[in-house]
């Protein structure tokens, strides 16, 4: 089993505050691994830093390494643009741009110049959509605003339009916490489908989610990574008091 | 319980009275003003004119002679006829002069009409000849020059600081210093161009192109402090959304950020404009007071706008100018309803 995403002894300030202690985790390729933890552990925080997000909040600070196919991301010769094309995200709350349903997949493929042709682009964009399980709803209304889907639907679409421009890895950052229960049902599923071609890592507050859709796991708790591991085994015999604490609801 | 709950409705019920009554009052004083400006306004709008074998050149206007034998067979009437024929006011003219008006009345030799001088004259110091040409020309040219200058660098300036500038001390201190312009008198601009475009560049004294740069002065820390409240409400998530796929910043600036800002900013930019369309103090301070009888021809040329010939109309005693005065205030109303308009479509047709 290699490693898409390895993090070394990463530590991470806002400001003079630090907010992640020394985090080493490794992220297995065409996996799903949940990051869990009560809110302000984080979790968030240490996605965000897997594709550079953290850069423009002003005065963030990583030291350590990232390293995506062995490569440190951090670096200083890495295009941090060129990153996120392999690096996708999508975020807690869908935020599709207010245009219509084939430019919001489309635009990433615009700005990277992925396509020749216009054919080209119409079948990245039918692709993208039928991979975020979208397209049977939305295919014949492709030209009308994507403000006008449904909350499910619109997180569907941030997915189709991270997934056209063709990442090696997907962060999902709480991707349901605004959904109800059926479209995040959807989204479940739809994020097991992807894990056949994308590594993803997703954050989530829900642990009976984090245990239905991730093969990994790893629990955060006050900017330390308590413990990781494969899913089953964390939540059925937690090593850390911790872990157990958080697991069995006893805070969080 | 009941009793207390009936006083909080009391309570409501009388502060939507009050609002109720300084809405009308409002309105009622809005009312009065306009309907004043309107009632004195709009004689300026009709001239009398007299039939050229009239034979009686002192009641036509002092230059009349100039107009005979050029097949013109209405001449504009004195203004002392014109104040008479609107209003019955005797003025200067004799009972012999009045007695042959009345004359020419039942001859149907003096007609009112539309008059068109007031749109295509420029200013003159016989009011039945004076219009608003010249001054219309100076404002086209003065506010070419502020669209030209205080627009690009205001946005340009808004864009920067919200988006790209580093926050700390000195763009702490920047920003504040904005706020405290945009607070500013206008005339204190007026000192800044009379002192900085005048004395120290030397452009020329009374031009378009001083007056449109004091202008833009002016607006600048209007159209920053508006680009940049309308920049501020694009949602982050917008901007991450974009950062996320891979988009510089500098086309998450242009394909999202500027996109989803552009009808606050073109809001805040019309509104500016307009404000620049009617501001006097600044260009009284940089000489464009002076009497100007011919329409700008260039940037350079000696020229006036609109408001300040408002202003230069309203110091001179003839009736004649009181009619002008109100009669420019009514085309600089309608100007700037326009713009405020245009303001208000743009908003709606974005916001839909």
């Amino acid at each position: 089993m290699t490693l898409k995403i390895n993090v070394n002894h990463l530590n991470l300030f806002y400001g003079n505050k630090q907010a992640l202690f020394d985090v080493s985790l490794g992220f297995p390729e065409f996996q799903t691994t949940a990051l869990i933890g009560p809110s302000g552990c984080g979790k968030s925080s240490f996605l965000r830093c897997l594709n550079r997000m953290n850069d423009i909040i002003p005065n963030a600070h990583v030291d350590g390494q990232v390293l995506l196919d062995d490569k440190d991301i951090y670096a200083p010769s890495v295009d941090v643009v060129e990153l996120r094309t392999h690096v996708g995200m999508v975020f807690q709350k869908p935020n599709p741009f207010p245009r219509s349903i084939y430019e919001n997949v489309a635009y990433g493929p615009r700005i990277h110049s992925l396509f020749k042709s216009k054919a080209d682009l119409d079948q990245i964009v039918e692709k993208s959509l039928v991979r975020a399980g979208l397209w049977e709803e939305v295919k014949d209304r492709l030209y009308q605003p994507a403000t006008r889907l449904s909350g499910g639907q619109q997180q569907r679409l941030c997915i189709a339009r991270a997934i056209a421009v063709n990442p090696e890895v997907i962060l999902m950052d709480e991707p349901c916490s605004a959904l109800d229960p059926i479209a995040t049902a959807k989204v479940e599923e739809l994020i097991d489908e992807l894990r056949e071609r994308f590594t993803i890592v997703i954050v989530t507050h829900n642990l009976q989610q984090a245990a239905r859709v991730s093969q990994q796991t790893a629990f955060f708790h006050s900017g330390y990574l308590v413990e990781a591991g494969e899913t089953g085994a964390l939540f059925t015999i937690p090593q850390d008091a911790r872990t157990q604490g958080y697991i069995t609801g006893r805070y969080g | 319980m009941t009793k207390i709950l009936k006083k909080r409705h009391r309570k409501e019920k009388w502060f939507r009275r009050m609002g109720l009554i300084s809405l009308a009052l409002a309105l009622l004083f809005l009312g009065v003003i306009f309907g004043d400006i309107f009632y004195k306004g709009y004689p300026a709008f009709l001239r009398t004119e007299i039939f050229v074998d009239s034979g009686r050149n002192d009641l036509l206007n002092p230059h009349a002679p100039y107009h005979f034998n050029k097949g013109i067979q209405w001449i504009i009437a004195s203004d002392d006829v014109d104040m008479y024929m609107k209003h019955g006011h005797q003025g200067k003219l004799s009972q012999n002069q009045i007695q042959v008006l009345e004359n020419l009345k039942k001859k149907d030799q003096i007609r009112l009409t539309f008059n068109w001088g007031f749109f295509t004259h420029s200013d003159s110091r016989e009011p039945e000849l004076a219009g608003i040409w010249g001054s219309l020309w100076g404002s086209l040219l003065t506010l070419i020059v502020t669209c030209l200058t205080a627009f690009p660098l205001g946005i340009g300036t808004a864009l920067y600081l919200e988006e790209f500038a580093p926050k700390n001390r000195l763009t702490y201190l920047i920003e504040a210093n904005i706020n405290n312009l945009a607070a500013v008198p206008s005339i204190i601009f007026g000192l800044l161009g009379l002192v900085f475009f005048i004395h120290f560049m030397h452009l020329p004294r009374p031009s378009a192109v001083v007056g449109g740069l004091t202008l833009g002065l002016m607006s600048l820390p209007v159209i920053v402090v508006a680009t940049r409240a309308a920049l501020s409400s694009v949602p982050s998530s917008l901007k991450e959304a974009a950062l996320g796929l891979g988009a510089t910043p500098l086309q998450v600036l242009f394909h999202h950020v500027v996109p989803y800002a552009l009808p606050g900013i073109m809001t805040g930019v019309i509104l500016s404009f307009a404000r620049a369309l009617g501001e006097t103090a600044p260009l009284l301070m940089i000489g464009m007071v002076a009497f100007i009888a011919t329409p700008p021809s260039s940037f350079l040329d000696p020229a006036t706008v609109l408001p300040v010939q408002i202003f230069n109309w309203s110091r001179s005693p003839e009736l004649g100018f009181i009619e002008n005065t109100s009669g420019a205030i009514i085309i600089l109303l309608v100007m700037i309803s326009f713009f405020n308009g245009i303001a208000i479509l743009i908003r709606k047709k974005f916001e839909s």
